[in-house]
């Protein structure tokens, strides 16, 4: 199992943000997490990178345990992230963004750090931007190269936080093409979103939070077409409502 | 510590204090007037005096504040207006510096009212005069409010300056006080405990303003 | 009545005091400028300390060299320090002085360009497990040292401007010796006209080639704009050239 959380708490002064959320994801698996603003997904899926720790709880994330609510270890690049705000290095340019955890958390050399680089690169179909710098890159290109650099780690787990929600309209696609494709390839992914698209196409299982636990999950279709809880079904009818 | 001999001469101090305070109020009024129509009159564009008030600005923003006091005033006396006093010297140099930086300020915050607003004022049929007075500017003072209180504060510590053209602010009295009780560490400690009183408060007023315009 | 042009021949035959008394301002400006980013740095790395008392100490000197005029501090370094025991030459002090306080204001630009990198980037550090000692040193600090430049930049020009004040303890730099010229010769609007042209020589001399040393240094190159004012100072100028592709915002 590649994720494998029970209970988990989190509170924020004195919000409880998170009221006890349990989530058990194989290899393999796309699951999507839906629901409000502060229903809490984006700060589960911070606790599970590392980046926030849990008050309460058991979690184990790729075989490493969690103690007090983090790591016991590095994650090394096993757990990959793709941010809201992108998140790339302003300074280095997109090879070097991305191969900057290779040289430096994995040791690669540089000529097989570069090899590995401008091949995740290509496969997000920014190869020929390798030396351009974030600012030179509309905000569609910076995204992909932000899934290039936390694919060149070699992950087991990708979690994407809202990855296009700061997006332009017209970029969302680019970014949800390289998503659907990684999530045909096999990869365990995680991803909090507000496309309901990719949750229809690509998801095995689709949760939706409300305030703090998850109060429905189910396969897509399922989910989608009869919710079993009321506030499911006010959710869905305000994100459908949005859309048409 | 002789406090007593600095109790006695307490007296020039106090009018030093008295002199500082009273120059720093005249020269904050003229030389945010300058700096206001300066920098609303360079924001605007107008193509023949925009590039002579570029020209002031940078002159006396690349030229340090002393010497431009001693040319004024030295040299007021070198052409033939003997009638200028350290004061008169003192505040035109002071208002002419200050308006100079004061005048980048609000230049930078008309500049920082978004294009959107003026075509949004333009589209509704609102005068090119009311929208600047009723539309830019509120918007364009909100965020120079702070830089502002900045600039009188460092005008507050300019105005030590005129010490050495010879007005007898703050600093120019402490130098007589010094001469006749010799304990300088004394005297200019509570010298600089006074200007820290007056400026002080004013940094944290700037502060918070900072930190509200933010939000 | 003099005439003007006789006035500045006379002036003009002083050139060499006025170099050297610009050597000087450079001297003391260099040394203080040393000094000021040293105790920047260190006066910044207390202020984000776990140490209460390293905070408030720095907090403490910062806000009392910054609500204070640098006349009188000049004054307490050059009058008040030997009082205690710690005679001063008048470049000493000068250089003191100027350190003291522009090392009051490199603290607040050091700690807020440190402050101003975004939460998100030590978020994707995290992330990619760089260790902190490489996320400081590889991706918080690039991007501080860009964010601090020119207001860095800008402080030096301030101390050289302040060194004008160093005339007061009779050091002759620049401004001392214009008084001196002007004492000798009357000449008034030509001895510290001279001056002043000078020092904007010399102040248009550190804006332009700090612009070209942050053309050649930084890469990407810096954001033109700087329009900031009050302790803001000049434009930065685009060199032409230096620049790679337009900047695209997402949609384009």
């Amino acid at each position: 199992m590649i994720v494998n959380a029970s209970n988990i708490q989190k509170a924020f002064g004195d919000a409880q943000v998170l009221k006890g959320v349990s989530l058990e994801v194989d290899a393999g698996e796309v699951v999507v997490l839906i629901g409000a603003s502060g229903s809490g997904k984006s700060t589960m899926l911070r606790i599970i990178a590392g980046l926030e720790h849990a008050d309460e709880g058991q979690l184990s994330v790729c075989g490493t345990p969690f103690a007090h609510g983090k790591p016991t270890s590095p994650f090394n690049g096993r757990v990959g992230m793709v941010f809201q705000q992108f998140n790339l290095f302003p300074h280095l340019s997109a090879i070097e963004n991305v191969t900057i955890a290779l040289r430096r958390v994995k040791h690669l050399s540089k000529p097989q750090a570069e090899r590995s680089g401008v091949a995740a690169l290509e496969n997000v179909g920014l190869g020929h931007k390798a030396k351009s710098y974030p600012s030179q890159l509309s905000g569609g290109q910076q995204q992909r190269v932000a899934i290039a650099r936390a694919l060149a780690m070699e992950p087991d787990l990708m979690l994407f936080d809202e990855a296009t929600s700061a997006l332009d309209p017209e970029l969302v696609g680019e970014v949800m093409k390289v998503m659907r494709g990684l999530a045909e390839s096999g990869m365990t992914m995680i991803v909090v979103t507000h496309e309901m698209e990719f949750a229809r196409k690509a998801a095995d299982r689709v949760l939706f939070m409300d305030n703090g636990v998850i109060l429905e999950q189910g396969k897509p279709t399922e989910l989608f077409e009869s919710p079993r809880e009321d506030r499911t079904r006010q959710f869905l009818q305000r994100v459908r409502g949005a859309e048409d | 510590m002789n406090l007593g001999a600095l109790l006695g001469s307490s007296g020039l101090l106090w009018s030093g204090l008295l002199l500082t305070v009273y120059l720093s109020a005249i020269t904050i009024v003229t030389s945010t007037v300058l700096g206001a129509v300066v920098g609303f009159v360079r924001a605007s564009r107008v193509p023949g005096l925009s590039a002579i008030l570029r020209i002031y600005v940078e002159l006396f923003r690349g030229t340090p504040l002393l010497v431009q006091l001693l040319f004024i005033y030295f040299g007021a006396a070198y052409i033939g207006m003997g009638w200028v006093t350290t004061f008169i010297g003192a505040v035109v140099g002071l208002t002419l510096y200050e308006g100079a930086i004061c005048s980048e300020i609000f230049r930078a915050g008309v500049e920082a009212v978004p294009p959107a607003q003026h075509e949004a004022a333009h589209i509704l049929g609102i005068s090119k005069w009311d929208s600047a007075v009723r539309i830019i500017m509120p918007q364009a003072l909100r965020v120079t409010m702070p830089a502002l209180i900045g600039q009188e504060i460092s005008l507050v510590k300019d105005t030590s300056l005129a010490a050495v053209i010879g007005f007898a602010e703050l600093v120019n009295q402490s130098q007589a006080v010094i001469g006749n009780i010799n304990q300088p560490m004394l005297v200019l400690t509570v010298v600089g405990a006074l200007y820290f009183i007056i400026c002080y408060p004013m940094s944290v007023g700037a502060r918070r303003l900072e930190r509200k315009a933010a939000r | 009545m003099h005439h003007e042009s006789t006035g500045w021949g006379t002036v003009l035959s002083h050139t060499d005091q006025f170099l050297s008394g610009l050597l000087i301002t450079v001297e003391v400006s260099v040394l203080a400028f040393i000094f000021a980013l040293i105790i920047g740095i260190l006066g910044a790395a207390a202020r984000r300390s776990r140490f209460r008392i390293l905070r408030v100490i720095v907090g403490i000197y910062v806000e009392i060299f910054r609500n204070t005029p640098l006349l009188l501090q000049v004054f307490v370094a050059f009058f008040g320090l030997p009082a205690l025991g710690l005679p001063l030459t008048n470049f000493q002090a000068g250089a003191v002085a100027l350190a003291a306080n522009a090392g009051a204001y490199l603290v607040e630009i050091i700690r807020g360009g440190l402050a101003a990198v975004p939460p998100g980037q030590l978020d994707a550090a995290h992330v990619l497990s760089l260790t902190r000692t490489d996320t400081f040193s590889r991706i918080v600090l690039p991007q501080a040292i860009r964010k601090v430049y020119p207001p860095i930049v800008n402080q030096f020009v301030q101390i050289v401007l302040g060194s004008s004040l160093l005339s007061a303890i009779a050091l002759p730099e620049l401004t001392g010796v214009a008084q001196t010229v002007n004492s000798e010769t009357l000449l008034t609007l030509q001895s510290f006209g001279f001056a002043l042209i000078l020092y904007l020589i010399v102040s248009n001399i550190i804006s332009v080639g700090s612009n070209l040393l942050g053309a050649v240094i930084f890469h990407p190159p810096l954001e033109a704009g700087g329009r900031s004012a009050g302790k803001g100072r000049r434009r930065w100028l685009i060199i032409p050239g230096t620049n790679k592709e337009p900047r695209l915002k997402s949609g384009v």
